[in-house]
């Protein structure tokens, strides 16, 4: 089809192309500074726009209960529900919705914090625009296209060039990890277990490693291979009998856990966990949500437990795109919404506290459409993460234009 | 052919074969585009035949329901997805229609629906003949009006609750934001909330042909609504058509759509005044799908960039390139695993197509490969001995080369083609298994993961 000369030039630029990728996005960094690592960053995007209320819920607001009739959570004096029905009372205003009751023991060592009327500034409504800003760290369209934890690891070297130094959890890749640094994508350890008889296995890794000399992703893919074929999560045992429930999110937060012990440089891990886009069929004490909240629920105090020598060294933030309308909708759910919530889990949380300033939910105090107002900016939150517990000082780096407000969420 | 047409020739199908690659050649790329849009024209036995065993296809919702109904309202929520699932593999391996699949496949993501939510997954079933099929290459308005009245679509975003006095703004919303105008298109809250009340009462029936679509005057809001500055007068289900007429041919749309077209064929971030160039062509033609298409690939040819292979792209093009023989079910089991199942996109937005979505996970493909060459995907083969039929065996540099112009359009390029064969043929294994090896190479290679 081609005159030999040609095909040769066109086959090796074929096979060169993918190595250069000229068009994928290139970011100039400030020179890196130079640290050591700081605590494991565990990020859980509740997609979907998790309705926070009904997770953290303001038992102690009349309007709460005027405006969703049939969705509230019952107060936790409601002697007319079931004591398991009920909001468990935290602070005499707020409570968890009672399918949060396995994360009371992290509450009650000081281990987790909520942070109420959280969210970014776009009011847009929108999922996917709202995510993608979210991710991005930035408020608008404008600003760098990378990811907000990608320009956190590209700005801080802390001498770690593992292929592991981030992971996504799933299949895709976060659009919050995107940036210089490459990322790894891994659904299951045991993906990374290539089957087949020994002797062409041994051709086959060989090939590989031939025609990935000189392409990062494929070299690291590579050597997560290597780390990974002693590895299995369905033999591992999880400290202090802990259990992961077997849903994705447990699996995920069971193998950020066998990645940490294991001491293969992760720093960061990102973790979707979907199915909160509830505009219909919502459900209070029982059904859809309910069980997403109990699902969360169940992974984090296993996490918690599991990982409880670790717990100094670690730090997981739980967030979501924005909240959801204060009214309940008509067909049982709630639509789209503005102010959410946002948890912290770790050693060195200003724990069993509801941070942030409540607007309230009465007539005047929600905006647009009748939304839970925005008190503190997402990037407060994650700003301070990144500064105490992190070690990355450059905080302009990985929020442009922005100044956060230090809120003391954690300690140095 | 050079690598330019290859490129080119590999976004316009699923992965070309060489009488598709001969076609091209003889006739050039404007006639082979009007001939692949001529789609009654195309002879596609070979594929009709190989659907002949899925019975769900021509099926009306209540039929669909019917069948997967068992004792007690104990419904089978997996066969008919499923079947759904490897019907649309099969057409997108065997069809000869390759540019009319390709097209099927970007409207199916820009007008995501997910077959596990509710009743979805007997309702796509029908969504997916009679809106995405039907006007895949026709009017953009008929495909948005057939979408709206489809109950798949009206289930997936809640729109069968959506009532008068309960307003649920669900697909009122994406209907703006991700099937016309884009979320910057010029829509306010209020325009969401007010399209919602368009919309209330358009519902699915739930006896007496259970499962068609339905205006239910008694859920329908009355009275006057505003929508995007118009003043849409109190008339039933004229408001929401009234108001698609105007979202699907809104200079907001076109721009959108014709973006969405020209990442799909020709670049990540196309050029804007190729963008441009497409949205005129909507506007001028109200939305002809086939004329913005011929805008998008013909003036798009020349700024084509690589893209990354989605998990399909990845998939199909390996089975089609290696001629395999499939029944879907393992390919199908495969795409799971990477994250690309058909129909399986919670999300309204569709998967995304964007080349730094899917690069970070390399490992299932290396195992598909591995497992393709070998014989051990399910219902799966590869004949190697046909395949190379008119190679001459007796050298296997040859076949090697041969076997790379199938996949990546010509032959390996040194060092990596001498390196291979070097290990390869050192490695003491039969020639069967040498050839298996270097096929695996192939497909694991970075090159073809790139179109």
């Amino acid at each position: 089809m081609v005159t030999p000369g040609t095909s040769e030039r066109t086959a090796a630029r074929l096979l060169r192309r993918p190595l250069e990728k000229p068009w994928m996005p290139r970011l100039a960094f400030a020179p890196p500074n130079i640290a050591p690592r700081g605590d494991t960053l565990v990020v859980i995007f509740l997609r979907g726009a998790a309705d926070g209320l009904n997770m953290v819920v303001p038992h102690g607001e009349r309007a709460y209960y005027r405006l969703r009739p049939t969705l509230g959570i019952p107060p936790p004096d409601d002697t007319k529900t079931k004591p398991e029905e009920r909001t468990i009372d935290l602070d005499g205003f707020f409570g968890f919705h009672p399918s949060f009751q396995p994360l009371l023991d992290a509450w009650h060592d000081g281990s987790l914090a909520v942070i109420h009327a959280c969210g970014g500034p776009d009011e847009s409504r929108s999922h996917f625009k709202a995510m993608e800003l979210m991710e991005r760290g930035v408020a608008d369209e404008r600003g760098p296209a990378s990811g907000w934890i990608g320009r956190h690891l590209a700005s801080l070297d802390t001498g770690n060039s593992s292929p592991l130094r981030a992971v996504a959890m799933g299949t895709r890749t976060q659009r919050s990890l995107s940036g210089s640094v490459p990322v790894s994508a891994l659904r299951s350890i045991a993906d990374f277990h290539l089957g087949g008889n020994q002797h062409l296995l041994d051709q086959m890794r060989s090939t590989l490693d031939l025609l990935y000399e000189g392409d990062d992703l494929g070299k690291d893919t590579l050597s997560i291979m290597n780390t990974m074929q002693s590895m299995d999560p369905m033999i591992y045992k999880p400290a202090h009998s802990a259990l992961y429930p077997e849903t994705e999110l447990g699996m995920a937060l069971k193998q950020t856990a066998m990645l940490i012990k294991a001491e293969v440089g992760l720093e960061v891990s990102a973790i979707d966990v979907g199915g909160w886009d509830t505009h219909f069929a919502q459900g209070s004490t029982t059904g859809q949500m309910p069980n997403l909240i109990e699902e969360l629920a169940l992974g984090l105090s296993a996490f918690y437990a599991d990982m409880h020598e670790h717990m100094d060294s670690l730090i997981v933030v739980s967030m979501s795109e924005f909240g959801r309308r204060v009214s309940e909708n008509g067909s049982l759910g709630t639509d789209h919404g503005h102010g959410s919530m946002m948890m912290l889990m770790g050693g060195n949380v200003a724990g069993g506290r509801i941070h942030g300033q409540w607007p309230g939910l009465d007539e005047g105090q929600r905006i647009g459409p009748g939304d839970l107002a925005v008190t503190t900016d997402y990037r407060d939150v994650l700003s301070e993460v990144c500064v105490k517990r992190l070690n990355n000082p450059v905080v302009s780096e990985i929020f442009p234009e922005y100044q956060p407000r230090m809120l003391n969420v954690v300690r140095k | 052919m050079d690598e330019h047409d290859f490129t080119v020739l590999n976004r316009l199908t699923f992965g070309a074969r060489p009488d598709e690659r001969a076609r091209f050649l003889e006739v050039g790329l404007k006639p082979w585009i009007e001939e692949q849009l001529d789609i009654q024209s195309i002879d596609d036995l070979d594929c009709s035949l190989r659907l002949a065993p899925f019975r769900s296809l021509e099926m009306e919702a209540n039929e669909l329901e019917a069948i997967s109904n068992q004792l007690f309202e104990n419904y089978d929520r997996e066969s008919l997805p499923a079947e759904l699932r490897l019907a649309s593999l099969i057409r997108q391996v065997y069809s000869r229609r390759q540019l009319y699949e390709v097209m099927v496949g970007f409207w199916n993501d820009h007008l995501n629906i997910f077959t596990e939510k509710g009743n979805c997954f007997y309702l796509k079933t029908v969504d997916d003949r009679r809106v995405v099929r039907t006007h895949a290459l026709g009017s953009f308005r008929e495909l948005i009006l057939a979408s709206a009245h489809s109950p798949a679509m009206l289930v997936y975003l809640d729109n069968h609750v959506n009532h008068k006095g309960a307003p649920n703004e669900n697909y009122a919303r994406e209907l703006m934001e991700l099937h016309t105008l884009g979320v910057n298109g010029g829509y306010s809250q209020a325009d969401v909330m007010e399209l919602a009340r368009c919309l209330t009462g358009w519902t699915v029936k739930d006896h007496f042909w259970l499962g068609d679509f339905e205006f239910n005057a008694d859920l329908h809001d009355p009275g006057v609504k505003y929508v995007l500055g118009m003043e849409i007068s109190d008339s039933g289900i004229n408001e929401a058509e009234q108001v698609i007429d105007t979202l699907s041919t809104h200079p907001s749309t076109a721009r959108f759509i014709s973006s969405k077209l020209a990442w799909r064929f020709i670049a990540d971030d196309p050029p804007e005044e190729l963008i441009q160039k497409g949205a005129r062509a909507f506007l001028d033609t109200e939305g002809d799908i086939k004329s913005v298409l011929r805008v998008i690939l013909l003036d798009g040819v020349d700024f084509v960039q690589p893209k990354y292979k989605r998990p399909s792209d990845f998939v199909i093009s390996a089975l089609r390139m290696l001629h395999a023989q499939t029944d879907g079910r393992g390919p199908d089991e495969s795409l799971r695993g990477m994250g690309q199942s058909l129909f399986g996109c919670p999300t309204p937005d569709g998967y995304p197509d964007n080349s730094a979505a899917w690069q970070g996970n390399l490992m299932p493909r290396w195992n598909f490969a591995f497992r393709l060459v070998r014989g051990e995907i399910e219902g799966t083969q590869i004949d190697m001995e046909h395949l190379l039929a008119y190679v001459p065996d007796d050298d296997l540099t040859v076949r090697f080369d041969a076997l790379a112009t199938l996949l990546l359009g010509v032959p390996i390029a040194e060092p990596f083609r001498s390196g291979l064969m070097e290990l390869i043929t050192s490695g003491g294994t039969n020639e069967e298994e040498m050839l298996q090896i270097l096929a695996a190479g192939i497909l694991v290679s970075p090159s073809f993961q790139w179109k």
